[in-house]
């Protein structure tokens, strides 16, 4: 019983929301002053020929606040390895600057055969933790073998996709970046959907922050066992 | 009256500074463009039916949608500048470090060089740039909420157009195929100025490019 409701823990329904933080300054050109929109939805080649990006996924984020403080996190992480390394510079820290919204049937809907994109053979989002966030999602795109003329514009092709489904940007300030004086959220580019509204009932967000309370005992219960 | 027709073609046309005078010869297909960055669309007309008043061919024009290629026209010496920006922006990303998200390779880099050259001669504005990696750089255009990019590789290149609906086209070029640029280019340019046109039965509006 404890495990069949794990289960539905863990399964991304098409309508669930998931989220891309969008950081500086990586998601930046310019010498960091200009929003790019492609390098918000970076992918990565995986060995298998697959690639792989990171989302957010609203079952463990069930208030903007916590969208947000998952992206608050996310810097803070890249900057402490930076810190560990040596590495961090006032240049290359990491700020937080908002997030992004799409669904995840958009995202299954790429592997749907279209004729000007008809390489992709699936398109998954699952629930996978990482670095010790509940709220973690991988995106994965497997390409069907020997059907694809090029590569990197297949890339190209899903990124302009992604991107015309997104919804946003949520913008936000972290606590710790309230002293840069011209802060990189203001460039946040508005993508072809439009802006985010957040237009769950009160009772649709009393549900998922109760559902969210459920889901994180369950797994905390379940680490615990392991 | 356009409902006569039944099918209208795009052929090849000519654009005109708005200032200058339509040829006296028989002009099928004329562009002139305006003050406001559209085109004027003017056409010969064949009715379809008897016409009692006129019989000859009468001449309509009308006023299509601002279209990809009508972009702010720039002169020269600011498509050099902005190429030249482009250009250090390019050597800039050869020189990140190994690992950082905008670093591109060497191959890619001369690659891409070779490509913007041949857009400025061609007259493309100058684009955005983003990349998906080392292997590969992405020059950008947008119009409205439409979209042109032309994914460069070492050995290949390849243009998508897209709107917020769907990609629209594809098309794919290999090293060798890029060796005589001009077919490439000017294929690229076609598909970046506009769309083939077919109407057919009666229409009230002008046609969407």
């Amino acid at each position: 019983m404890l495990e069949k409701f794990f289960m539905r823990c863990s399964h991304i329904s098409d309508g669930d929301s998931l989220f891309r933080q969008s950081v500086h300054p990586v998601s930046f050109k310019n010498k960091g002053k200009v929003f790019e929109w492609a390098k918000c939805f970076m992918l990565y080649d995986q060995p298998d020929g697959s690639f792989l990006a990171s989302l957010s996924w609203e079952m463990y984020l069930p208030t903007t606040e916590e969208v947000h403080d998952y992206g608050c996190r996310l810097a803070f992480r890249r900057n402490e390895k930076k810190r560990i390394a040596g590495k961090l510079t006032d240049n290359n820290r990491s700020v937080y600057c908002g997030a992004y919204q799409l669904k995840a049937k958009t995202i299954r809907e790429l592997a749907t055969p279209v004729e000007e994109l008809n390489e992709v053979l699936s398109a998954e989002v699952v629930h996978s933790v990482e670095e010790g966030e509940i709220a973690h999602a991988n995106l994965t795109i497997v390409l069907k073998p020997g059907g694809v003329p090029d590569i990197e514009d297949t890339k190209t092709a899903i990124l302009d996709r992604l991107w015309s489904s997104c919804s946003g940007p949520m913008k936000h300030i972290c606590d710790c970046d309230k002293n840069i004086p011209e802060h990189p959220s203001s460039s946040l580019a508005i993508p072809p959907a439009g802006a985010y509204s957040d237009n769950r009932s009160s009772l649709s967000r009393l549900w998922c922050i109760i559902r969210f309370q459920i889901c994180s005992w369950l797994w905390r219960r379940r680490n615990k066992l392991a | 009256m356009l409902s006569y027709l039944t099918d209208i073609y795009r052929q090849a046309v000519v654009v005109l500074e708005s200032s200058s005078e339509l040829p006296n010869s028989y002009a099928p297909d004329v562009l002139v463009l305006a003050a406001s960055g559209t085109y004027a669309h003017t056409t010969q007309v064949s009715p379809g039916v008897p016409e009692f008043v006129d019989a000859s061919p009468r001449t309509e024009s009308m006023i299509l949608k601002t279209t990809f290629s009508s972009v702010p026209i720039i002169s020269q010496s600011e498509l050099r500048e902005e190429y030249q920006e482009l250009g250090t922006a390019l050597g800039e990303m050869t020189e990140f470090e190994d690992g950082d998200e905008w670093k591109i390779d060497a191959p890619v880099y001369a690659a891409a060089c070779y490509v913007a050259s041949e857009l400025m001669v061609n007259s493309f504005p100058a684009p955005r740039i983003f990349n998906h990696g080392p292997k590969s750089i992405v020059f950008n255009w947008s119009k409205e909420e439409d979209n042109l990019y032309l994914t460069v590789s070492a050995d290949r290149m390849s243009a998508l157009i897209s709107s917020p609906e769907r990609i629209e086209r594809r098309i794919h070029w290999s090293a060798n195929q890029l060796t005589d640029p001009s077919l490439a280019f000017s294929t690229l340019k076609a598909a970046y100025s506009e769309k083939p046109v077919k109407i057919t039965g009666a229409v009230a509006d002008p046609p969407e490019l």
